[in-house]
This record gives C-alpha cells, sequence and structure tokens, in this order.
C-alpha cells in the first residue's frame, strides 16, 4: 500500500463541519478503495470534538487537533504548521491531501505545497484513481473545468503525492454505515510560521438557506436595475423556498452583497432550480451555475447568452415580469 | 474596429491612445448613450471622465499641461468616442475646435493665462463664429467689437454654438472695423462667459448630438480686456479659416465614428437575427449592404488619417485635404448609419436599438463646421487656384 | 511604503484555448488577471496616500509585455519580469519557487497578489510564497489599510468578515472588493514607454541549478476534452408579462420544482 490520503476538514463560524467537508471525505473514500489507500480525516481548530466527530461520519479515521491558539489568530499559517507536524510522525507520510476549493483551502493548499514539496490541482470538478499506465504512475485523476467550462481536462500529479482542491457541490456526500472514531493528536515540533491576528470576527447574518446549500436560486444580474430590483428577486426568493444570488455585474455596482456572488470569483452552486433575471450569462458566471439542474432566464436581450444554455429562455422587460410571477407563485400558494 | 489594413500607419502612442479610448468608450460611454440621447442632457460625467483620462488635454501642448499630441492622435480619440456615443465625440471635437484660435493666434501669455485650466479639462471652450444670419457666409457675421481704452466692448447675437452653454471660455469672432475689406473686418477674442452681459438666451432642439447642448448667445456690452485679442485686429476671419482646416477632421472623425458604431452594430444583428430559418447575413442582399457600408466606413477613415498627416506637416492645400475628409466621412456616415437601419429592418427604426439614434446623429456631419456644399466650393476653388 | 504587485498576464477571458501540446496557447491576447487589476488599484490608493512607489512582478514569457505596460501605465513605478524559455509549462510550485526568489532581490514593505486567476489559477501561490519568505500572510482582503510597522486587512469571511492585523513585510491576497481599477489614463499610457520593464533570467534570481520549470512540473495534463453542448432549451418571447410568468410556472410545474 502506498501513502495515504489526507482529508483536512473545515469548520464554519459556528464551529461545525462545512457540507463540503462531507463531500471531499466521500471524494477521497472512493480513490482510497480505488488505490488501496487509507484515508484519514485532520480537524485542526481551537476546540475540534464536534467537528472531528462530525467528519468520523464519513471516515472510519479521523485525527482531531486541538489548536486553542486559532481563537486569535488567522486559521492557515497555524492549520498548515500542526498538518506538517502530523505528517512527519505519521507512520507514513501522507501521499495525497483532498481539501475544499474554498479560501481557507486554497490558502492551506499554497502552504503546505511549499512546507512538504508537493504540487497542488486546484478547482476539482470530479476524482478517479488511475492504475500505472505507460510510465505514468497509479494516482488520482483530477478533472477540472478552466476557462468557464470551455475545456474539460483530467490531470495528475507526476511525483504520486499532492494536493486536491474540490469545488463544492461535485459530490453528494455519503456518511458511511457505521461511523469512525475519532483520535485526539498533539503533535510536537510544530513550525513556527509568522502570525496574523485575528482582532474581531465581525457576523454579517443573512435569512434564509445560504445559497451553496438552496435547492431553487434567484440570481439578477446587471439588467435588474438597481438595488430595487432585488427587491423583486427576493420576493420571488422568499415564495420559492430559495436564495438570492447575483452576477458579478450586479455585486461591482454595489447593488448586493460580495456573499450573493456566484461565478468564478464568487460561489459556486448546484441548485435544482436556477432562475436568472438579467443576467447575461457570461462565461465567468456560468462556471458557477452550469451544473444547475434546471436554469431558467429571463432577459431583455435576445441574443444574452445565456439564452445558449438555459432550458427555458423567457424574452421579456423583468421590471413586468417579476412581480407577475410573483403574484401567480402567490396564487398558487392560494 | 479599425482594421488592420489601417495598423501601419499609426505609431505604438497613437495605438496604445486609441485602444485605450475604445475601451472606455466601449465601458463607460456607450452604456450612457441612448440615455443621453433621451435626456438630451449635457453628459458632465463623462467630460469629467474625458478629463480624468487626459483625453481632453490631448490637443494642448505639454509645457501647458495638455499632451501634446498631433491631429491623427486626436482624431483617433474622437472616433473611438463617437463610435460609442457622438455626443461624447463632440465634447473632444468641440474643444478643439474652440481652442484652435488661441493655439493658432495666442501670445505665449495667452496660453499661459488659458491653456493649463482647458488641458485639465477643468474648463470647456466654445467657438462662436455663426449668427442667425452668417452661417456658410461667415463674413458677413454683423456682432460687434468696439475698442474703449484697454477693453473692447462686444454686442451682438451668435447662433448654433455648440457647448455654448457649458463652456468657461468662447472664443468670439466680431468686426472690429466695419469699413475695411471684406476678409479684414474680424478680429477674434477669447471670452469668459462668467463676464456681464454675457448671457445664454436659448437652447436649440436637435434631431441629433442630443446631449450636446447648442446655445444662442447674446453679447451685451460685454467688456473683454485688449489682451483677450488674439493676433491682431483684422486676423479675425483668416484665424477662423485656419482654425476650420484643423478642426474639419474632428468632424470627419466623429463621423467615421458613427459609420463604425453602426456597422458594428448591424453586423452583429446579421450574425443573430434569424429569418426563413437562417440568420439574415447569410442572405446576398444583406451581405452587400454591410459590404458596401465596411468599404465606405474604411475609405473615409484612410482619407480621414491621409488628411491629418497631411495637414499636420504643414501641406498648403490643408484647407481641400480637410474639406475632402469631411465631405467624403459625413456622407459616408449618413448612408451607413441609413442602411445599418435597414439591415435591422423594423427594428433599426425602434429606440431599443442604437442604429436610429446614430442616423440622427450622423446627419449633423453634413451640416456643421461648414456644410457639404461648402467643403465642395473649398475644394474646387483649392483644384482651380493651382491652374493657370 | 514600497509595494511589490503580483500580476499575472492570462489570456483574455473568453478567448482561452489549448495548444496541441495541451498547454495555454500564448497567442491569444494576453491582459492582467482581472482580480491582480483590482490589488494594483489598492497599491496605487495606498502609495498616493502614503507615499511610496509600487513594483510589479511576473513571470511569462519575454514577449509579453502589453499587458505589463497597461499595469505600468495604470501608475505602478516600474515593473520586474522573470522569464526563461524553461519555465514554459511550470506548475503552481514552481511559480511560487520563482516568485519568492525574485522576491528576494527586490526591497518591499508588503506584497500584494488577487485572489484566484482567470486562466484557471487556484490562488495559491501567494500564500506558498509568504510561507517560504517566512512572512505573515493575509488573504480574501476587502480592505486593506497600513498601521504603524504594521497592515490591518478585512478578510472576507463565510459569515461576515474578520479583521486581521500582522507586523510588516507582510503578504495580502485581494479580492474585487478593494475597488474597481481605474482605467490608465492617457498621460500614464504614454508615460509607460519610459518606465522600465527589468526582465530577469532564472540564473539571476539564483535558481539556475533549481529543479524548477516545466521539465520539473509537479502535476501534468492528461487528456482534454470538449464539453457536450448542454442543449438549448425552449426560448419564449413576445409574450405579455402574465403570460411570461405563467409559462415559468409551468415549466417549474413540469420540472417538478414546485
Amino acid at each position: 500500500m502506498g501513502g495515504g490520503i489526507w482529508v483536512v476538514g473545515e469548520v464554519d463560524a459556528a464551529g461545525a463541519l462545512t457540507k463540503l467537508s462531507g463531500e471531499a471525505a466521500t471524494a477521497a473514500r472512493a480513490l482510497g478503495e480505488a488505490g488501496s489507500r487509507e484515508v484519514t480525516g485532520v480537524v485542526v481548530v481551537a476546540e475540534p470534538d464536534g467537528a472531528a466527530a462530525s467528519l468520523a461520519a464519513f471516515l472510519s479515521t479521523v485525527l482531531a487537533v486541538r489548536a486553542p491558539e486559532m481563537a486569535d489568530r488567522a486559521a492557515s499559517a497555524v492549520v498548515a504548521a500542526r498538518i506538517v507536524a502530523l505528517a512527519a510522525a505519521a507512520q507514513e507520510r501522507p501521499a495525497y491531501f483532498v481539501l475544499g476549493a474554498t479560501p481557507d483551502g486554497r490558502d492551506l493548499a499554497g502552504m503546505l505545497s511549499v512546507l512538504l514539496e508537493i504540487g497542488v490541482l486546484v478547482n476539482a470538478t470530479g476524482l478517479t484513481w488511475d492504475a500505472a499506465a505507460d510510465g505514468v504512475p497509479a494516482g488520482p485523476r483530477v478533472e477540472m473545468q478552466p476557462f468557464g467550462g470551455r475545456v474539460l481536462t483530467s490531470s495528475g500529479f507526476t511525483g504520486e503525492c499532492g494536493i486536491i482542491l474540490l469545488r463544492p457541490n461535485m459530490v453528494t456526500a455519503e456518511p458511511l454505515a457505521e461511523p469512525g472514531s475519532v483520535e485526539e493528536r498533539t503533535p510536537g515540533e510544530v513550525l513556527d510560521l509568522p502570525p496574523v491576528r485575528v482582532i474581531e470576527r465581525v457576523v454579517t447574518e443573512s435569512p434564509g438557506p445560504s445559497i451553496e446549500e438552496a435547492r431553487v436560486i434567484v440570481a439578477g444580474g446587471r439588467g435588474v436595475g438597481g438595488p430595487d430590483g432585488f427587491a423583486g428577486l427576493r420576493e420571488l426568493a422568499g415564495l420559492l423556498g430559495g436564495a438570492v444570488g447575483a452576477s458579478r455585474a450586479a455585486v461591482d455596482a454595489g447593488w448586493i452583497d460580495y456573499a450573493t456572488q456566484i461565478g468564478q470569483t464568487g460561489k459556486t452552486v448546484k441548485p435544482a432550480v436556477y432562475l436568472a433575471f438579467g443576467v447575461s450569462g457570461a462565461i465567468q458566471h456560468k462556471v458557477g451555475m452550469q451544473t444547475a439542474e434546471t436554469i431558467i432566464a429571463v432577459d431583455r436581450d435576445p441574443d444574452a447568452p445565456i439564452g445558449e444554455f438555459a432550458d427555458l429562455f423567457v424574452v421579456a422587460d423583468l421590471a413586468a415580469v417579476v412581480p407577475a410571477l410573483a403574484a401567480a407563485l402567490r396564487a398558487r400558494a392560494g | 474596429m479599425v482594421a488592420a489594413s489601417a495598423l501601419g500607419r499609426l505609431t505604438d502612442d497613437q495605438r496604445a491612445i486609441r485602444d485605450a479610448v475604445r475601451t472606455l468608450a466601449r465601458e463607460r460611454v456607450a452604456p450612457r448613450a441612448a440615455e443621453i440621447d433621451r435626456s438630451a442632457e449635457f453628459p458632465e460625467d463623462l467630460r469629467v471622465l474625458l478629463a480624468e483620462q487626459g483625453i481632453l488635454g490631448l490637443p494642448f501642448p505639454e509645457r501647458h499641461g495638455g499632451l501634446g499630441a498631433d491631429l491623427l492622435t486626436v482624431c483617433l480619440a474622437i472616433e473611438a468616442l463617437s463610435a460609442a456615443c457622438a455626443t461624447t465625440g463632440l465634447i473632444l471635437a468641440v474643444q478643439v475646435l474652440g481652442a484652435l484660435p488661441l493655439l493658432l493666434a495666442g501670445s505665449e501669455e495667452q496660453l499661459g493665462r488659458f491653456v493649463p485650466a482647458l488641458a485639465s479639462g477643468r474648463d470647456l471652450v466654445a467657438f462662436a463664429l455663426t449668427e442667425a444670419d452668417a452661417g456658410s457666409d461667415a463674413a458677413a457675421i454683423r456682432t460687434r467689437a468696439v475698442r474703449d481704452g484697454e477693453t473692447y466692448v462686444i454686442s451682438g447675437t451668435k447662433r448654433f454654438i455648440s457647448h455654448g452653454s457649458v463652456a468657461s471660455l468662447v472664443t468670439v469672432f466680431a468686426v472690429t472695423d466695419p469699413e475695411a475689406d471684406r476678409h479684414r473686418r474680424i478680429s477674434a477674442f477669447v471670452v469668459e462667459t462668467a463676464s456681464p452681459g454675457f448671457t445664454v438666451s436659448r437652447l436649440e432642439h436637435k434631431m441629433g448630438i442630443r446631449g450636446s447642448p447648442t446655445a444662442e448667445l447674446a453679447f451685451d456690452e460685454v467688456r473683454v480686456p485688449a489682451a483677450n485679442l488674439l493676433g491682431a485686429e483684422g486676423d479675425g476671419f483668416g484665424l477662423a479659416m485656419r482654425t476650420l482646416d484643423r478642426s474639419r477632421p474632428g468632424i470627419a472623425a466623429q463621423a467615421v465614428g458613427i459609420a463604425q458604431g453602426a456597422l458594428d452594430v448591424a453586423a452583429a444583428y446579421a450574425g443573430q437575427r434569424r429569418q426563413f430559418g437562417k440568420v439574415i447575413g447569410e442572405f446576398q442582399l444583406v451581405q452587400g449592404l454591410l459590404a458596401d457600408m465596411d468599404a465606405r466606413t474604411e475609405a473615409a477613415r484612410q482619407l480621414l488619417y491621409t488628411a491629418c498627416e497631411e495637414i499636420e506637416r504643414g501641406a498648403p492645400d490643408a484647407g481641400r485635404w480637410s474639406a475632402l475628409c469631411k465631405l467624403v466621412a459625413g456622407d459616408a456616415a449618413m448612408a451607413v448609419t441609413t442602411d445599418a437601419v435597414q439591415v435591422l429592418g423594423g427594428y433599426g427604426y425602434l429606440d431599443d436599438f442604437p442604429v436610429e439614434r446614430m442616423m440622427r446623429d450622423a446627419k449633423i456631419t453634413q451640416l456643421y463646421e461648414g456644410t457639404q456644399q461648402i467643403q465642395r466650393l473649398v475644394i474646387a476653388r483649392a483644384l482651380l487656384a493651382h491652374k493657370p | 511604503m514600497r509595494i511589490v504587485v503580483l500580476v499575472k498576464p492570462v489570456p483574455d477571458p473568453g478567448e482561452e484555448r489549448l495548444g496541441d501540446d495541451g498547454r495555454l496557447d500564448r497567442s491569444v491576447t494576453a491582459v492582467i488577471n482581472g482580480n491582480d487589476e483590482y490589488v494594483l488599484e489598492a497599491a496605487l490608493k495606498l502609495v498616493e496616500a502614503h507615499g511610496g512607489d509600487v513594483t510589479l512582478l511576473s513571470m511569462a514569457p519575454a514577449g509579453v509585455t502589453d499587458p505589463i505596460r497597461k499595469a505600468l501605465a495604470m501608475g505602478a513605478t516600474r515593473a520586474v519580469l522573470v522569464s526563461d524559455p524553461t519555465l514554459a509549462g511550470a506548475c503552481s510550485w514552481s511559480t511560487t519557487q520563482v516568485l519568492a526568489a525574485a522576491l528576494r532581490t527586490l526591497e518591499y514593505d508588503l506584497v500584494l497578489a488577487g485572489a484566484d486567476t482567470s486562466d484557471g489559477g487556484g490562488g495559491i501561490v501567494a500564500a506558498g510564497v509568504a510561507t517560504l519568505l517566512a512572512l505573515p500572510y493575509l488573504s480574501h482582503a476587502r480592505r486593506i489599510e497600513p498601521l504603524d510597522g504594521g497592515v490591518r486587512v478585512e478578510r472576507l469571511s463565510a459569515a461576515g468578515h474578520d479583521v486581521l492585523e500582522a507586523t510588516l513585510p507582510a503578504v495580502v491576497v485581494g479580492t474585487q472588493l478593494l475597488g474597481e481599477p481605474r482605467y490608465p489614463s492617457l498621460r500614464g499610457i504614454m508615460g509607460a514607454r519610459a518606465k522600465e520593464i527589468a526582465v530577469r533570467t532564472l540564473a539571476e534570481i539564483g535558481l539556475a541549478d533549481r529543479p524548477v520549470g516545466g521539465a520539473h512540473a509537479t502535476t501534468a495534463l492528461r487528456a482534454t476534452r470538449q464539453p457536450a453542448p448542454r442543449g438549448s432549451g425552449r426560448v419564449v418571447r413576445d409574450l405579455d408579462p402574465v403570460a411570461a410568468a405563467s409559462a415559468i410556472v409551468d415549466f417549474l410545474v413540469e420540472r417538478r420544482a414546485i
């Protein structure tokens, strides 16, 4: 058996394991089965017990590392130093890491890459295991969709080790029949990386489901015309039990929060229904929502690129259709 | 888009400036164009943008805060802006027109006094020659300037003055010696619009370039320091003609820009619109329209660029070159925008698409800074003057 | 404040394609990566307010100077371009080594980089650079302000933002929320021609004998393919608003979404 696969779990502001961590664990488990590699979860946070237990729902072994300084330190350097120490102390150094393609995951991957001298493949949309063939060693085969999904690529690592960043909503998280066990570890000889102090954590609550998890997303773009236009979309989202999303154009215009931005520089979403209003469907937006099961677009411009990949494309004036649709949905709800 | 054939003649700086202005026009000006036309309000925000980006500084000497660009570079900027919005292209073209008498005849003291605020784009300057009864016959103006000690007292009314209501300075042409020979009667003055006695007496409602204010200016005994006289008394008419020799290419550039803007819309539309089961661009009658539009636009552009080079190098027949390019470009703009509406069919007639606006805007390029008939007159005179 | 901004020339978004060798086709017009322009804007504002200068640092083929010139035209003082034929096909690990080595030859208080790149880069290089240089690393910034001897950053978090502080020199990765990049002024464009773009080889930054570059890539492209077209769906037009709304509702019912 070669070196194992480590899945680094990530927690949200409340300290709970993120949905993406479960997806990463599920993807890594499949890799481990195919490649006969052991898969281990790692959770490094100030209070790891809850999140480690959650990760153990997906993996037979989870290492929980208590890092009290994370209460007031930026995470990446703290986590990277602990993982390097854990890996050095392990019986066999892990060969592969699977992380979520989140800001924290990227930071951690960049640091681990130079500390462990291994490569990184970012924004994976799928993972399979390649057997050795034609002088190429066995290892993970990483599917990616660069350039807004206009090309699909498969890549691998040249040195039988590497870090994979998995995009959200690419894999359905599947728990084990029997949850695994959590082992607390306290690595010694932890690297001293330069500290970054957290002075304050500001929480800005947003009501309703988060856009990564919503079944229905009502998204607005430049065509919405202004912040007032988003009020109508919020009402629709409320009626459909969904969340409001936005294109970069709308966010850049200051009409709505960055947290709602979908696309290359924003969130990647995979809702059952994606309702786009006044979203042109530029490639940078498409990459964040193209895996939605059903895409419905309303735009005044019959030539908007979104018309080329929407399942239903309504060419119409948003200002009139949004209230009419709200009225129709209210009427249905009785 | 400037075709590849035009690239060879442009310097790296000219290309870089054209590309930068084109980006700005596409991203910041084009989205405002329909609203500017609808509201018929001067786009002060875009004036500020052009000022901040240094575009309004292009025609002014570097020693007075400008960029010292040559005529072709200025025209490239006007062309790029006008492809998105003719009103915005005109902001630069009028700044050139209004400032040219100062740049051509101003003393170093006058340049130092007036140019920095123009080059920074803080102040706009208008050109006031035309009167209600003196349009094509410019020498027939009646506005008077009477010397009184160290000042001149200006009285009269100017009409069709672009930017007359938004400019801080106006270059005013007025009669100083009614008895002199027809071409020695007139002198040019720089007048500050804050001067007592200056009023904007009327704003015109126009068919096109609707965001560009066209004013009637009333001068009621406006006192102007004698130090604001450009050149010598009696130089005015010659100065006005030399100004137009250099400013008409700016109008030709506006026309080429409008034509290109319309061609781009028509070509994109023809590649998308489907009728009888295929995109209309596959129909040869539509292809013929598009090809003719491109040929006319490119021919006008190449003539304009050549004219700029000839005028810049001091060609003795500068007036002919400037009239040639304005004549050809103005007619090209009118024809190309009309055809663009044709390519779009009924949709072209709606304000949902920009081509009807472009067609209305194009018309002015056949009228101002000398009608097309006057251009022909200028060209013919140059031809006949060369004959024994 | 002396700021180095890491800038990456990328293919004009929407125009990218892979060449026959599976690598990026560099003949496509190159532009500065969008996020890098946002951090450059932030850097220019910082030096306008607090003094100092901005140096651009880039790793790219020697011919790719147009996007660097544009960044100089926006107001950067000078540029350093690490360019070496062996770097073609370099992976992110190599890129990290190269940028860190180049930074060792420069003087700076702050290194800024954009979050991910539009050509598929993952926004991981700056974290590695900070680690190699043993500098504090602050990422995902929506706001950057200097402190006495330090820097304060508002970092976007899943729930809002965190306020972070570290000592200088430091590496900060910024997002688009730093504010729209300026257009280069015409004066800036004309002035940029006179600015220096210093081209450095691997030997000149002390990496001559290190295993970096395309021949030592840690990752390899195995295959590429075109995505299956999603297939355009139904198009509805020329309906009044109520009819359009009911077309949407019918479709939602048909797809069992409501």
